[in-house]
């Protein structure tokens, strides 16, 4: 007799067996007191703050993080978009024939991407002093690198049977990449810069609380002091804000992908191009706009500040607990990303019968996703000791709620048809949904979730600034003691862990997209195919 | 035939079924009457309302006015109950909809979870449950029970074809409804696909079919036809005529 092997429905629910070890572990790690403060923290929900000073700084704070989000976003693109081209091997290969340098350019950019924003933002700080830029800059380079590392793979995706006879027409090299490769990549790169565009709204609240100036400042100093009311002002402040820029960028997304499905008029010859040159001036407006609101200098930028003389001993860097730290970062990353890859679907099949709680369930993924993590982890601290668990709750809660919105894109993207057939058979809503959708989208969803845990594991340092535990809790205490040699140690283990995770992400998610059925494209993948390559 | 009807409840019955659309009703007043063993086909234009007609004969759609019975029995409105009348329909889709990631016997017991509770539903993703049942059913339908541990993504047109039927048998269904489930086959499978549906309908089931040839009519108790919304006609196969078929497939009146 073998072991049972789980069919398709059933694997994006296995994850959720994390909740088993947390449901005996978690008690333990309640320290007693702090229930009136999460109470308060509820309750103050719906009466947010509305003192007019309590309001503009919200409101100020916000226009600083929307400014820093889109600056970031901006030269993130101008960076990536070039880099991109130039770590492409396809590129390479057919303007010059070789591709040696399209892989040592993705080596050198291995680097940047894989130190958090986060850690970026805390050397620039003592690099450059506090000033706007440095959060823009923060946001630049990982998402620079990131950028440049999807162009690049998209490249290369791309089937080359139409770039080849142009050029055996006799097509010059640039003129044919651009003729038979750049529309076919559009659709995706649009749709990857949209979501780069979240990200960067995301991790510029996330700077914020760490002192980088914006709305996320007034978060943890509303958090700390206990203004629960003001600091819902601010939260639902960002909210109105996040919520219609993804509806936005969603329907952006539909609409260059399939212009005739939404009919929204004839897709006239060149209209894309058209539209997107139209973008390209806003952006540049806009962009022009939030640097000067912002006080940027480019010149400040040059302007490096001496930093403190290293103490220069190796023995206190190989003196760190080094397997534990790598240890804890490791257990942290695998239950968090467990609890927000698995929890997602539970939750949407545990409340498939009541649709006004489907509603109820949308809203509470979207604070999530909204929520930067270590806040979370700050708010868990009320209630638990600090630690890995506390850690690996936060981390997950936010990425449940960015798992939550692919999932239901997902659902609504693959269509109701399976779902309907169960349902006219009789089968009640629940197992509807189980027999009927979550089949297709078991694969490409736990693909994005192997995507997920790599960023996931990149995040850890975020909490652990906040005191959870791992490389990002030891990297505090040498930031606060100037070591920089174990900075740069710590900084650069955690770079490499995280290349390893992302190694091993590449590979599972893969071999879960290969081994899908292969008459029919996944069902994630309908809207957000570059997602899942990412 | 009316005796016999009078004893057992009519399997599916309409009364009076309005269903509302954009310019004019979608139905408008139908009266349909399907007694157990019947095998009726429902004849049309395209955009006649056959889709619709099927739909709500499913309980996908409830009539804006007029009411629905099976077997004598209006829709119910106890969660559990309403399920079960559910099951008593099958209805074969004409994309099958079948889970292409499960095997041919995961899918077989898909039919099965009406009455099946979550353990079960959750078992029959684990282990393979009921597989004397699946086989004997693959069997009926000429296909070989070692199809059963095969992913139906692997498996050809012909044989989806067979295990979507295989499924609708699982659920033990005394009504068969199917929406053009010809159109899109080569003829040779079509009329494979026919003969299966027309063997399947014994009393006391019954089988309410839409077609658009009117060549394939054979095996058939009585013929509808359906021109905007309304019924056109109703009679035996065998006594349709020609006039009857051009008036059904005319050009509707030009809008004012």
């Amino acid at each position: 007799m073998t072991l049972p092997r789980p069919a398709a429905p059933l694997l994006p629910l296995l994850p959720a067996l994390v909740l088993l070890p947390l449901a005996l572990l978690l008690p333990s790690q309640v320290h007693g007191g702090g229930g009136e403060a999460i109470a308060a923290f509820a309750r103050a929900a719906l009466q947010p703050s509305l003192d007019p000073l309590v309001l503009r700084s919200a409101l100020s704070g916000l226009a600083v993080t929307l400014a820093m989000a889109l600056l970031g976003w901006t030269a993130s693109l101008v960076l990536g978009l070039p880099l991109g081209l130039a770590s492409s091997r396809l590129v390479w290969r057919t303007l010059l024939g070789l591709t040696w340098p399209a892989e040592l350019l993705r080596w050198l950019l291995a680097l940047p991407r894989s130190v958090h924003e986060l850690l970026w933002g805390l050397l620039l700080l003592q690099l450059l002093g506090l000033q706007p830029a440095v959060a823009v800059v923060a946001i630049a380079i990982p998402f620079g690198a990131l950028v440049a590392r999807v162009v690049a793979d998209q490249l290369d995706a791309q089937p080359t049977a139409a770039l080849e006879a142009l050029r055996a027409g006799g097509c010059p090299a640039p003129a044919a990449l651009l003729t038979a490769i750049g529309p076919p990549l559009l659709p995706g790169l649009l749709s990857y810069g949209g979501y780069r565009l979240e990200c960067a709204l995301r991790s510029a609240t996330l700077l914020g609380v760490f002192g980088l100036g914006g709305l996320g400042n007034e978060l943890r100093l509303t958090l700390q002091s206990l203004e629960f009311r003001e600091l819902w002002t601010g939260l639902w402040l960002l909210l109105a804000v996040m919520l219609p820029l993804e509806a936005g960028l969603r329907r952006l997304r539909r609409h260059w992908q399939a212009p005739g499905r939404l009919r929204l008029g004839q897709a006239g010859v060149g209209r894309v191009g058209r539209e997107l040159l139209w973008l390209l001036l806003l952006l540049v407006v806009l962009s022009g706009l939030a640097g000067w609101s912002l006080g940027v200098h480019p010149a400040a930028l040059l302007d490096w500040q001496p930093l403190p003389p290293a103490s220069g001993s190796w023995a206190a860097v190989w003196g760190l607990p080094w397997p534990t730290l790598l240890a804890t970062t490791v257990v942290l990353a695998a239950v968090a990303a467990a609890l927000a890859v698995g929890l997602a679907p539970l939750q949407l099949l545990l409340l498939a019968p009541w649709p006004w709680l489907q509603g109820l369930l949308r809203f509470s993924w979207a604070l999530a996703r909204l929520w930067p993590p270590p806040l979370t982890a700050l708010l868990l601290l009320f209630l638990l000791k600090p630690g890995l668990w506390t850690g690996a709750l936060a981390i997950g809660v936010h990425n449940l709620g960015i798992l939550g919105r692919l999932l239901l894109e997902g659902l609504e993207d693959s269509g109701p048809q399976r779902r309907q057939a169960l349902l006219a058979a009789g089968s009640g809503p629940r197992l509807a949904l189980l027999y009927g959708s979550f089949p297709a989208l078991a694969r490409p969803y736990l693909a994005y979730g192997a995507y997920r845990a790599d960023v996931m594991l990149r995040e850890t340092v975020v909490v652990g600034l906040v005191g959870a535990t791992g490389l990002g809790s030891q990297l505090q205490e040498s930031l606060s003691s100037f070591a920089w040699d174990q900075v740069a140690a710590l900084v650069l283990a955690s770079a490499v862990l995280t290349l390893i995770g992302e190694a091993l992400s590449d590979r599972l998610r893969l071999n879960l997209l290969r081994q899908g059925p292969r008459e029919r494209p996944p069902a994630v993948g309908g809207s957000q195919p570059v997602l899942l390559q990412a | 035939m009316a005796a016999p009807g009078q004893l057992t409840p009519p399997v599916l019955e309409l009364r009076g079924v309005t269903v509302p659309g954009r310019d004019r009703p979608r139905l408008a007043g139908l009266d349909l009457c399907l007694a157990p063993g019947e095998k009726v086909a429902l004849l049309g234009a395209s955009g006649a309302g056959k889709s619709t007609l099927l739909a709500v004969a499913n309980g996908l759609l409830s009539p804006g006015e007029g009411q629905v019975f099976w077997q004598g029995e209006p829709p119910s409105r106890q969660r559990r109950r309403r399920r079960l009348q559910q099951a008593r329909i099958g209805s074969l889709w004409q994309d099958l909809r079948l889970v292409e990631e499960l095997s041919v016997q995961q899918n077989l017991n898909a039919g099965r979870l009406a009455a099946w509770g979550w353990p079960r539903a959750v078992l029959n993703l684990l282990l393979p449950l009921e597989s004397a049942d699946c086989a004997a059913v693959l069997r009926r339908l000429d296909l070989d029970p070692a199809l059963l541990p095969v992913p139906v993504g692997q498996l050809s047109g012909g044989q989806r074809q067979r295990v979507a039927l295989a499924r609708l048998l699982r659920q033990e269904p005394t009504l068969l409804l199917a929406d053009e489930p010809l159109a899109s086959l080569d003829p040779r499978l079509a009329a494979d696909l026919l003969l299966l549906l027309l063997q399947q309908a014994r009393a006391p089931r019954a089988l309410l079919l839409s077609l658009h040839r009117p060549d394939l009519l054979q095996g058939f108790d009585r013929v509808l036809g359906l021109r905007q919304g309304r019924l056109l006609f109703d009679r035996p196969a065998a006594a349709l005529e020609a006039d009857a078929l051009a008036a059904l497939y005319d050009a509707p009146p030009p809008a004012p």
